[in-house]
């Protein structure tokens, strides 16, 4: 792990973490979609192609990236290839199998992926996005944070590049380091959900809103919709 | 650094001498270091896809994934999934088309509803009702929970799926209130609850589709899902654990008044 100096707030340690999630996406996202023009214009562009090019960089995400991910890959805008209505281009695990919906318990092939935070919220704001904490029942089937950006050739959306933290991880990696403050620290997303804190007492997953906030001193995390309370 | 770097352990020597000198039988001992045997394997594959097409999970006409995808996917040998591929083809429920635009695809006379009555009519009422008490006590939990924690624009977009499936479609609307159903468990932010909601619900799902067939009972089983999203969204966990408590007791009273007419000399 990197040494963080002790110089660091709990907001740029949070920021920091994230953020170098962000920043590995938005080094291949331009790679990937030069890729992907380059294989359309030489005939149909099929589900197959795409996992061939999308499987690199989402090696290189897991070797490359100093944070404990879980699975990488590659969302296709629905309707984008040439027979498949949606497709995930997903590895995740230890032994980073490539991720096939269709033969999981139930038929996760026709859930609708279009609503999900992970990929709504990037193709609206054409930004990078923190989404979760939240029950991943289309991939990992865990407790998830799925770092997501948005990729686009000119002005077309074609999918999102993306990667998955498991908070029980994201844990074990950030509490140690945001004891010792004087304060007690906790993390929420843009809805007030708990991701994690430093108070044992505070359960990850309930939500904090309206008076509950009250009591906190609260500190937006700069390019991410994730605030850190101090209590 | 990744989550659960996985270490190759070596299969444990058996001593030659070990067993004979405390007296245990030599053979015994060696079975326990047998290898799982890809046969076992096979026939779990085998049976996941089975129940997934008796289930209706899988629909007739559907393609399978290609066999090296299977295999992945289930972590079995290449060999493995086409055994178990060839398994299925033999029972006929799938068939095997070759060509470009071959693969393996479930079998047209694969009906779930037949598939669904003749599973009715073979549970005891006793395994029944087990049944419904498993699955209305994690869904309850999942609920009450998910009342706590959800916020109300977690709903909405529930919400907005659902009203976007066409009420006269009985598939369509199983998939979808499938699918609310497992996304209301998963914003109780337990992902353990979730994946037994998802694996109840794939299991008792063909039996709930069977209501399905009545409009009657379509509207009145969507009324009340829609009265279990009102009372999670305005975060009132005792409504919510008392309505999905009713909507189990009432879809199992009527399957149990169903199987007794399928039973009946």
């Amino acid at each position: 792990m990197t040494t963080i100096p002790a110089t660091q707030s709990p907001v740029e340690l949070v920021a920091d973490y994230f953020g170098r999630a962000i920043a590995t996406l938005e080094s291949w996202k331009p790679l990937l979609a030069a890729d992907v023009a380059a294989a359309r214009a030489a005939g149909p562009f099929t589900s197959e192609k795409l996992d061939d090019l999308v499987e690199p960089y989402a090696h290189r995400t897991f070797d490359s990236l100093d944070l404990p991910v879980y699975g990488a890959g590659f969302i296709a805008a629905l309707d984008s290839l040439a027979d498949a209505g949606s497709h995930l281009a997903w590895w995740q695990g230890a032994e980073r199998t490539k991720l096939v919906l269709a033969s999981q318990s139930i038929n996760k092939e026709h859930i609708d992926y279009s609503e999900l935070e992970w990929y709504r919220v990037p193709q609206a704001t054409g930004e990078a996005h923190v989404a979760g904490p939240y029950v991943d029942y289309l991939c990992s089937d865990e407790y998830t944070i799925t770092v997501a950006a948005p990729v686009a050739i000119g002005d077309d959306f074609i999918g999102v590049a993306g990667l998955d933290l498991l908070i029980d991880r994201v844990e074990h990696d950030l509490t140690p380091r945001l004891v010792g403050y004087e304060a007690h620290v906790t993390i929420i997303n843009g809805v007030g959900r708990v991701l994690l804190s430093t108070d044992a007492r505070r359960e990850t997953g309930d939500t904090l809103r309206g008076s509950d906030l009250e009591a906190f001193e609260r500190h937006p995390c700069p390019g991410m919709a994730l605030e850190v309370l101090l209590h | 650094m990744r989550h659960n770097e996985g270490m190759v352990v070596p299969p444990p020597p058996v001593a030659k001498t070990g067993s004979a000198r405390s007296g245990r039988p030599h053979r015994l001992v060696r079975a326990v270091f047998q290898p799982i045997g890809d046969q076992g394997r096979a026939a779990l594959v085998e049976r996941r896809i089975a129940d997934a097409i008796m289930g209706g999970v899988l629909h007739a006409g559907e393609r399978l994934p290609a066999e090296t995808d299977l295999a992945q996917s289930f972590g079995v040998a290449p060999a493995t999934a086409r055994e178990a591929l060839l398994a299925l083809r033999e029972r006929g429920l799938i068939t095997t088309r070759r060509g470009r635009h071959g693969g393996s695809f479930v079998a047209d006379t694969a009906d779930p509803t037949t598939f669904a009555l003749d599973a009715l009519a073979a549970t005891s009422r006793v395994a029944l009702r087990d049944a419904a008490t498993h699955y209305a006590t994690i869904t309850a939990a999942a609920v009450e929970l998910a009342a706590r924690r959800a916020d109300p624009s977690e709903i909405a977009l529930i919400r907005h799926r659902l009203e976007r499936v066409d009420p006269a479609d009985p598939i369509g609307w199983r998939r979808a209130s499938d699918d609310a159903q497992i996304e209301l468990s998963a914003l109780s932010q337990s992902a353990r609850l979730t994946r037994e909601q998802m694996r109840l619900q794939a299991e008792l799902s063909p039996l709930f589709a069977l209501a399905d067939r009545e409009p009657e009972r379509r509207t009145a089983t969507r009324e009340r899902f829609w009265a279990l999203l009102d009372a999670v969204e305005r975060g009132d966990p005792t409504t919510a654990v008392e309505l999905s408590r009713a909507a189990v007791r009432d879809a199992i009273e009527w399957l149990i008044d169903v199987r007794e007419t399928l039973v009946a000399p």
